[in-house]
């Protein structure tokens, strides 16, 4: 499908990854795929890019490696601001993150 | 200088900053080897992270590592006895949102290994603490701050710009502790 958005990360999954985590703070890789409707390995890759480019940390919790903008970046706040900005151009995209359930829920509750 | 399994982190920084800057390629070293020299050993890093000044060509970095026998696995260089590697994450230079790095020679020669400064070093332990609450990066940054002299204006003035003023005053008291309990030994 070919989107009418720039994607001015060098690729349509950077760029993304990168707005979806502007607006969530923290994520990881099969919940960012979910969210953009794309391969979880494209995620991963275009993670690991990131990371390479010094704009996106990961640690482990757990078994899960959760991944957010890298708050030492030192144009974080400038990053963060255009992030925020492109999301503005991305209708899907906020659609699909207001349908994510991210407070918590008490162990054992029913669905 | 050959590099050998007993080859200490400070010796084989410097060879490779050596050996690099005789290939013309400035670079300077940050992260956790910086950390282990400022603290004299007393937190051990085995990567060596060097941040390159302008564009080098891979072909002349492998060149260059390949003078001290290191030679490159994916994104690292690997050494067949040393215990360390050596990798070149992305620039620029800077410690939190700070681009007003100035490093320094480690040692006197005249191409001595260019290294971020114990303030410096320590205020790159203390963006860890800050932004992930990560408490060994802590211990580092006092680690360093017992050892070597401190521009604490700076650190403070930083530690502001970055938001977190409340963790810097955290580290000031443990560090007043520490020296107040062992002096330099701390």
């Amino acid at each position: 499908m070919r989107r009418t958005t720039s994607s001015p990360f060098g690729g349509e999954t950077r760029t993304r990854v990168l707005v979806a985590l502007g607006l969530l703070e923290t994520s990881y890789a099969r919940e960012l795929a979910r969210l953009l409707v794309a391969p979880v390995s494209g995620v991963r890759k275009a993670i690991a890019a990131l990371e390479r480019d010094g704009l996106v940390s990961g640690r482990l919790v757990g078994r899960t490696r959760v991944v957010q903008l890298n708050p030492t970046y030192f144009a974080r706040e400038a990053l963060e601001a255009y992030l925020l900005r492109l999301a503005e151009a991305d209708l899907e995209l906020q659609v699909g993150v207001r349908a994510l359930r991210r407070r918590p829920r008490q162990s054992g509750k029913p669905l | 200088m050959k590099i050998t399994a007993r080859t200490p982190l400070r010796d084989v920084a410097t060879a490779v900053g050596h050996a690099l800057a005789e290939h013309g390629i400035r670079a300077i070293l940050t992260g956790g080897a910086c950390a282990s020299l400022h603290s004299d050993g007393a937190y051990l890093s085995q990567d060596i992270d060097f941040i390159l000044a302008g564009r080098v060509a891979v072909s002349a970095l492998d060149a260059a590592m390949a003078a001290n026998g290191f030679v490159r696995r994916a994104n690292r260089y690997v050494h067949p006895e040393s215990p360390f590697w050596v990798e070149f994450p992305r620039g620029p230079l800077a410690v939190g949102a700070d681009l007003k790095i100035e490093p320094r020679p480690l040692g006197p020669e005249p191409l001595g290994t260019l290294a971020l400064t114990p303030t410096d070093s320590c205020r790159d332990r203390l963006a860890a603490f800050y932004h992930w609450n990560d408490r060994q990066s802590l211990e580092v940054a006092i680690l360093i701050a017992v050892r070597n002299e401190i521009d604490h204006d700076l650190v403070r003035r930083w530690s502001s710009g970055e938001g977190h003023l409340a963790r810097y005053e955290e580290f000031r008291r443990e560090l007043a502790r520490r020296i107040d309990l062992h002096g330099s030994q701390a």
